[in-house]
């Protein structure tokens, strides 16, 4: 999700009983955000989650 | 007599009972009523209910909602055992899956819960659907208002920074409870039209905005009243949100009289906003958001899928042209339910 | 005088959780994506979708809620078992 939704992020997972649960979190907002600037959102996503899914 | 369940806490005396539970993130900042085993118990009696009666599931979370849980949470807005069944019954509306209660109170769209009461128990409970009708006018929409806020902190983390995102939330979030005025009303009540039984007293839900206050006392003709309503659902379309959905239109008498001279039902009313609460794409460019007009600008946008998604109230003091437009947190994803008082999740409601 | 309160918070427990087992790596891997379909979001996931393939992933599979204050609909979480892997976001 978007930086400004990390404690929402952090707040589910503790609930959901995940605490430890890692998530990427990217620039916000995306709604008025540049293609590019998404772009590099999405490159900085796939690298940080090869490393979550990687282990 | 079934034991109450919920862990318990000794405090040295009323203001310990403050801070141990402000301190805990359990209250709305504002001082609550110490939730004693009696005061519960006493809540739970009048409503005839068990301590581990499910009110409801909220679907998302699949979180179950207790009758005590909510009983605890009544006590410490200040409710009486006897507004208890109330609360009990706008959760029993709030859980049902087309209200969306999770993405409702975790939107950074900031609704908060329109509580509309009808039938006998608005004058056994000392309602008041005249003076102040939205800005806290008695004791009872009060406190129920204040139970449904406080409930979602503590029973589903609706707290602001928690699953609460709103961006800037409104003042309704404290206590959002009106009573229609069904007395001094030429029309039918909001929810004998929506389905309950006459004589039935009930609760409508609303995932709602801030009221949008207008003024019109310099006609008496009904359609130029409603175009003045209509100008404000219009405006907040284009400056807020396009989408149709639940709005909901409230009456006071100084214009409701107009009404009743010309002969205008709330069906009426309900039709001629459907047909005139219309916008372009296009209107955007008008209010800075040209950006994503494209080449869309013709695309016609109503703020009512359909006439009945308007709900039309009676409420307010005796003098005054005003009038409240009041429109729903984001178009057509919650849709206002209505539940008769006395209604559980396994009836046919 | 000592008041005994009670607890208002919910008594139920977090369910159990565990973690899926980690994949060791992207390349071969079926991947599934599902976008709350706010505006930025496309080109984002498109990005995304483009680079997922670059890293070696056999199968992108994009939805996008149909509604994105709830959650996923029914037939999206229906294809959820044959993913390896899933890239879900819950705000923006």
């Amino acid at each position: 999700m978007t930086t400004k939704f990390v404690s929402a992020a952090d707040l589910m997972a503790r609930v959901l009983g995940a605490e430890e649960f890692r998530y990427v979190a990217i620039e916000h907002p995306i709604s008025s955000a540049s293609e590019a600037a998404l772009s590099a959102e999405a490159a900085r996503t796939v690298a940080e989650g090869r490393q979550i899914l990687a282990g | 007599m079934m034991p109450l369940s919920s862990e318990r806490y000794t405090v040295a005396d009323m203001m310990a009972a403050q801070e141990f539970f402000h301190s805990r993130n359990w209250t709305d900042g504002l001082p609550i009523v110490p939730p004693t085993a009696e005061a519960v118990q006493a809540c739970l009696d009048w409503a005839m209910l068990p301590p581990d009666h499910l009110v409801g599931v909220e679907p998302v979370r699949a979180r179950q909602i207790t009758a005590e849980k909510l009983a605890i949470n009544s006590v410490m807005a200040g409710c009486l055992p006897m507004h208890f069944p109330l609360v009990v019954t706008a959760f029993t509306a709030m859980l049902q899956e087309p209200f969306l209660l999770h993405g409702a109170t975790a939107s950074t769209g900031g609704c908060a819960i329109l509580t509309i009461i009808n039938g006998p128990c608005r004058q056994e409970l000392g309602m008041s659907g005249t003076f102040n009708a939205l800005g806290s006018s008695d004791r009872a929409t009060t406190v129920i208002g204040r139970s449904i806020r406080l409930a979602l902190g503590n029973l589903l983390d609706v707290r602001p920074g928690d699953v609460d995102r709103s961006t800037l939330g409104h003042p309704g979030k404290i206590s959002y409870c009106v009573a229609e005025d069904e007395e001094d009303s030429p029309w039918l009540p909001l929810a004998e039209e929506r389905g309950v039984p006459k004589h039935a007293s009930a609760v409508t839900v609303m995932s709602a905005g801030a009221p949008r206050q207008i003024m019109n006392e310099w006609t008496t003709d009904p359609a130029q009243i409603l175009d003045t309503f209509v100008a404000e659902i219009k405006a907040c379309m284009r400056h807020y949100s396009i989408y149709a959905g639940n709005y909901a239109v409230i009456f006071p008498p100084q214009l409701r009289t107009h009404f009743a001279a010309a002969g205008w039902s709330k069906a009426d009313i309900r039709n001629y906003v459907y047909e005139n609460a219309v916008v372009h794409r296009r209107d955007w460019a008008d209010c800075g958001k040209g950006a994503v007009v494209g080449s869309r600008g013709d695309t016609e946008y109503r703020a009512l899928s359909e006439p009945d998604d308007l709900l039309v109230v009676a409420a307010g003091g005796p003098a005054g042209g005003f009038g409240a437009v009041i429109p729903p947190w984001f178009g057509p994803k919650s849709k206002a339910c209505t539940v008769a008082v006395g209604a559980c999740v396994d009836c046919e409601i | 005088m000592s008041i005994e309160v009670l607890d208002p918070t919910y008594g139920g427990g977090a369910a159990a959780f565990a973690l899926a087992p980690r994949l060791g790596t992207l390349k071969g891997k079926t991947v599934g994506v599902i976008s709350n379909g706010k505006r930025g979001t496309r080109p984002y996931f498109a990005a995304l979708e483009r680079m997922l393939l670059k890293e070696g992933a056999a199968r992108v599979v994009l939805h996008t809620k149909s509604n994105y204050s709830a959650p996923a609909d029914a037939h999206i979480m229906a294809e959820v078992p044959e993913w390896d892997a899933a890239f879900v976001g819950i705000g923006d």
